[in-house]
């Protein structure tokens, strides 16, 4: 495969991959997450969130990451009914769930992720940086949230098959939209 | 590959004159092309495959090796574009 091919594929796998396969595929990805989140202690507390927190269990890394998926496509479903007709729901919730995978970094990256000393940070910001970690862990984050964010796009993209400035703007307000209502979710849950 | 624009100003072609290659006898006039004429090489081809797969956009995704509503995006364009000539 050509290198312009697989970069290509690695930003919108929904031309090729979309409906139960990509929902079989994505559910994977998402059940790793769960599994790597829990014990590298990480949490995907809303559809672009991921925090690491002290401790994590099976039950709240799997419900968090119902709640998030559920708020997405769902969102998405409904944004994509206002603004195209003849899409199949199936479509739009596989190619979301694989849409999601690019967050298995997070999970990973919680392994490595050293205590950060946020005490002194009010006093000297920039002490936060003198962590090797903490920057890798930034760059890494910054990275993996633009391809999640594209990923998220092109799955909009092909699944509704809508094109132009209508397209974007349904897509930054369902985005923003889901990301309110699973925080809601999340906290009236928690 | 038929022509269907002007090569000199890219205005839409018309048929000024056709042949009967068994007694040469020539029909003059000036005749619309017909719609599918107008449609690219690889739409043309499109077309084809589809009506070939029975219409099934399942079929064509998986002769094409491509996701179903990729395919089902390019038929919506294709009838977008017939819609455009018709008018």
């Amino acid at each position: 495969m050509k290198s312009k091919d697989f970069y290509r594929l690695m930003i919108n796998p929904f031309t090729r991959i979309a409906g139960w396969q990509a929902f079989g595929v994505g559910l994977v990805f998402v059940i790793l997450m769960g599994v790597i989140g829990t014990y590298s202690k990480v949490s995907f507390n809303g559809v672009i969130d991921a925090h690491f927190v002290p401790t994590m269990t099976f039950a709240h890394s799997f419900s968090l990451l119902a709640i998030d998926l559920s708020c997405l496509v769902v969102v998405m479903w409904i944004a994509g009914l206002i603004i195209s007709k003849g899409f199949r729901f199936v479509d739009i919730l596989g190619t979301m769930t694989l849409a999601k995978s690019p967050l298995i970094v997070f999970a990973i990256a919680g392994y490595f992720n050293k205590a950060t000393d946020l005490a002194s940070a009010p006093a000297n910001p920039l002490a936060i940086f003198h962590s090797v970690s903490f920057i890798v862990l930034l760059i890494l984050s910054l990275f993996t949230i633009i391809w999640n964010i594209t990923l998220m796009y092109n799955a909009f993209k092909v699944s509704c098959g809508v094109k132009g400035s209508k397209l974007v703007i349904a897509f930054i307000i369902a985005l923003v939209v889901s990301e309110i209502i699973s925080q809601l979710v999340i906290y009236q849950i928690a | 590959m038929l022509p269907t624009y002007c090569p000199s100003c890219h205005a839409q072609l018309k048929v000024k004159c056709l042949q009967c290659e068994n007694c040469l006898t020539e029909v003059s006039g000036s005749y619309d092309l017909p719609v599918l004429a107008l449609l690219s090489a690889e739409d043309q081809q499109f077309i084809l495959r589809f009506v070939i797969n029975s219409g099934s956009l399942k079929e064509m995704a998986s002769e094409l090796k491509l996701s179903y509503p990729t395919v089902r995006n390019m038929l919506n364009e294709i009838i977008n574009k017939i819609k455009t000539y018709e008018k």
